[in-house]
């Protein structure tokens, strides 16, 4: 029997638009993991800061960092809003403080340098405990990655592309993806084997070509709209190749990430991460109803 | 299918001083949580107890009914087992003037 490469490639996508859980995705020929949040965090931890010694050490943009938790979106006057197939999705919360920030985790490495793909619906909101719009509560959501190459790849930076939905700042509502090129200097530990940074500082981000966007944000803080997000990323060359969200899709041609040099302990590092960030002293929620991550492998 | 089980760890170095509690978390899913408050450092001045409440919202909270005493030393825990606590679940604690205690709160949820 013959190998059809456009057959199998009809028959995959059959495959996954006749399956409800995965047919909202495009994911490129392999899934790394699809996360519903129906089954618990998958994984999707407490991004911890690094110390030595005493919890004392841990820089404060992490030290402000809690668990992510299991939500029904329960809303004080309109009870459970629910996520798009389950009754849950994993909500990430700050603390309520203007520039409060909470970030979750999802630790991988790679088998081979290639194309990777990371979807998700998500949607934010502020705490509802006022009673109007709220609009502009929200600072910003967004999504970043952890990744070196292998210890045997040669020149090796680490890189972390991050891109940033800022909603608003110091209460004008902004609506723009950015980019971010730095991060802030090392902090060594003790034994000097260990070294911290904070790369969701808010110095460095830069604006995205033709960033701006107006996502759905329903009327009062309790109604919240799903939004689709895809970002295409290619671990060989270590560059950005799409992104979209919703209708819009992005130019990232003038998109670059955070370098750094390669750590020698984070050889294939494949990180995920989602942050949130308040801009007034309310909570700000982050709301991922679901995630798949796919590669070309 | 095993049956779900977290541990989130809801406050870490925490320096707990006049009204303190940890942040709200959301846990409806579980039948069962045991919250375990442990000293990082050597308590300062007269511990009060650490109570357990829950809310209807996430912003409004009541006393659970549960309630122990703070740790009184370095690396001494307090334990509370919670059950029937709805979706939101926290642990506050009231410190009298010139009291504090710098705490780990984790808890641990079972469905």
């Amino acid at each position: 029997m013959t190998h059809d490469p456009a057959m199998a490639e009809a028959l995959r996508q059959a495959l996954l638009r006749a399956n409800p859980d995965l047919s909202r995705f495009d994911p490129l020929p392999r899934i790394i993991s699809h996360d519903d949040f129906s089954r618990g965090h998958c994984g999707w931890s407490q991004l911890v800061g690094n110390y030595e010694d005493d919890l004392d050490a841990m820089l404060a943009g992490y030290a402000q960092h809690t668990s992510a938790m299991l939500s029904t979106l329960a809303h004080w006057e309109a009870g459970s809003h629910g996520g798009m197939d389950s009754s849950y999705a994993l909500k990430l919360a700050t603390r309520p403080r203007a520039g409060a920030q909470n970030v979750t985790i999802k630790r991988h490495t790679f088998r081979k340098r290639g194309p990777i793909r990371f979807e998700a619906y998500v949607t934010f909101k502020p705490e509802a405990n006022e009673l109007r719009l709220s609009e502009t509560d929200v600072r910003a959501v967004g999504f970043a990655f952890d990744l070196q190459g292998g210890d045997r790849d040669g020149a090796n930076d680490r890189v972390m592309p991050h891109l940033k939905f800022l909603n608003a700042k110091d209460g004008e509502h902004v609506q723009k993806w950015q980019f971010k090129t730095k991060t802030t200097p090392f902090t060594t530990f003790g034994s000097a084997k260990t070294v911290s940074h904070y790369h969701l500082s808010p110095e460095g981000w830069v604006d995205l070509a033709d960033g701006g966007q107006r996502l759905c944000y329903n009327e009062i803080p309790t109604k919240v709209n799903w939004t689709y997000i895809c970002f295409d990323f290619d671990l060989e060359t270590m560059q950005a190749t799409g992104f979209r969200c919703n209708d819009r899709v992005f130019d990232v041609s003038g998109f670059d990430s955070i370098r750094i040099p390669g750590m020698k302990n984070l050889w294939c590092m494949l990180n995920f991460l989602f942050f949130v960030e308040t801009d007034v002293d309310k909570r700000a929620f982050l709301y991922i109803d679901s995630v798949c991550i796919s590669g070309d492998f | 299918m095993l049956p779900e089980n977290i541990t989130s760890i809801v406050a870490r170095n925490e320096r707990w001083t006049g009204e303190a509690a940890s942040e709200p978390h959301e846990a409806g899913w579980a039948h069962e949580a045991v919250i375990f408050v442990r000293s990082l450092k050597d308590p300062k001045g007269p511990q009060p107890q650490v109570r357990a409440e829950i809310s209807p919202d996430g912003m409004r909270w009541v006393p659970e009914g549960t309630a122990v005493a703070m740790p009184t030393a370095r690396d001494g825990i307090a334990v509370l087992r919670i059950r029937h606590f709805g979706n939101w679940l926290r642990v506050a604690a009231s410190f009298p003037e010139g009291s504090e205690n710098t705490v780990l709160v984790t808890m641990h949820l079972k469905a």
